[in-house]
């Protein structure tokens, strides 16, 4: 895929293996949205900090969707701090939750380190950031 | 009928599957999408809007308890995907916009089965 990059403008986010990064950025902003609007909407006092976590989530996915897929400088930063908080995020959250059951008793998309989500959600964070490193 | 959990929901995950084997071939020879597979995704889409309305049906004629708005949103999920992933795919002319179709095409049997999950009752 790397010659497909090279034909890309200024090297772009979104361009070349970009071009699915942001498809399955896309595809966890929806699912992450869909979930949380769900929780918020119908079950939240049952479990406030969870469904407020989930929809946290959901608007980092929504940020780095968007960053990536418009890819100039202003983008990259943004992408590449909603990206960090991801990947923090996912460890926290999935290693607290293997600590303490207790502490997450309804799923976020990154209880378990994201096993709900064949642990996509873990290694997602590595490839964007490893993507906004190898375009610079 | 049951549109969610019978024959259709089965004949939607096949008919996905051969179009992301198909897309991902294209993928490995390296060749561009042409009108056959689009006309494939077509199909795909019809077929999921038909999941869509019938699942709806399915659910107002059951009085068990499970998550509707969740079940209604991921039937329209399922709706929205193929479009997007065709509006994002073919945007680039290029293997990579070939393999976002067929990561669009290989996540709708993962879909259906999230609509299975949620119609089967709470997970969690």
């Amino acid at each position: 895929m790397d010659e497909i990059k090279e034909e890309g403008s200024a090297r772009s986010t979104a361009h070349g293996f970009g071009r699915l990064l942001v498809a399955i950025y896309g595809l966890f902003a929806v699912a992450a949205t869909g979930r949380s609007a769900v929780q918020l909407a119908t079950k939240f006092h049952e479990a406030p900090l969870a469904y407020l976590l989930s929809a946290f989530a959901a608007v980092v996915y929504i940020v780095a969707t968007v960053s990536l897929a418009r890819g100039d400088a202003r983008s990259r930063r943004v992408a590449a701090v909603a990206i960090s908080i991801e990947l923090v995020g996912v460890i926290t959250v999935g290693a607290v939750s293997e600590l303490i059951p207790n502490a997450f008793p309804h799923a976020t998309v990154w209880t378990g380190f994201g096993s709900g989500y064949g642990f996509v959600p873990f290694v997602l964070p590595f490839i964007g950031l490893w993507w906004l490193r190898h375009t610079r | 009928m049951a549109v969610v959990t019978g024959l259709y929901a089965l004949a939607i995950t096949v008919v996905a599957l051969l179009l992301a084997a198909w897309a991902f071939g294209l993928v490995l020879a390296d060749r561009r999408p042409g009108t056959a597979l689009l006309a494939g995704g077509a199909v795909l889409e019809a077929l999921l809007v038909g999941f869509l309305i019938g699942g709806i049906v399915q659910m107002i004629g059951s009085h068990r308890d499970f998550a509707r708005a969740e079940f209604v949103i991921y039937l329209l999920a399922c709706v929205a995907i193929p479009p997007m992933a065709a509006a994002w795919g073919l945007g680039e002319r290029g293997r990579a916009g070939t393999a976002v179709l067929a990561a669009g095409f290989l996540i709708m049997p993962v879909m259906v089965l999230r609509v299975q999950q949620v119609w089967a009752g709470p997970v969690g």
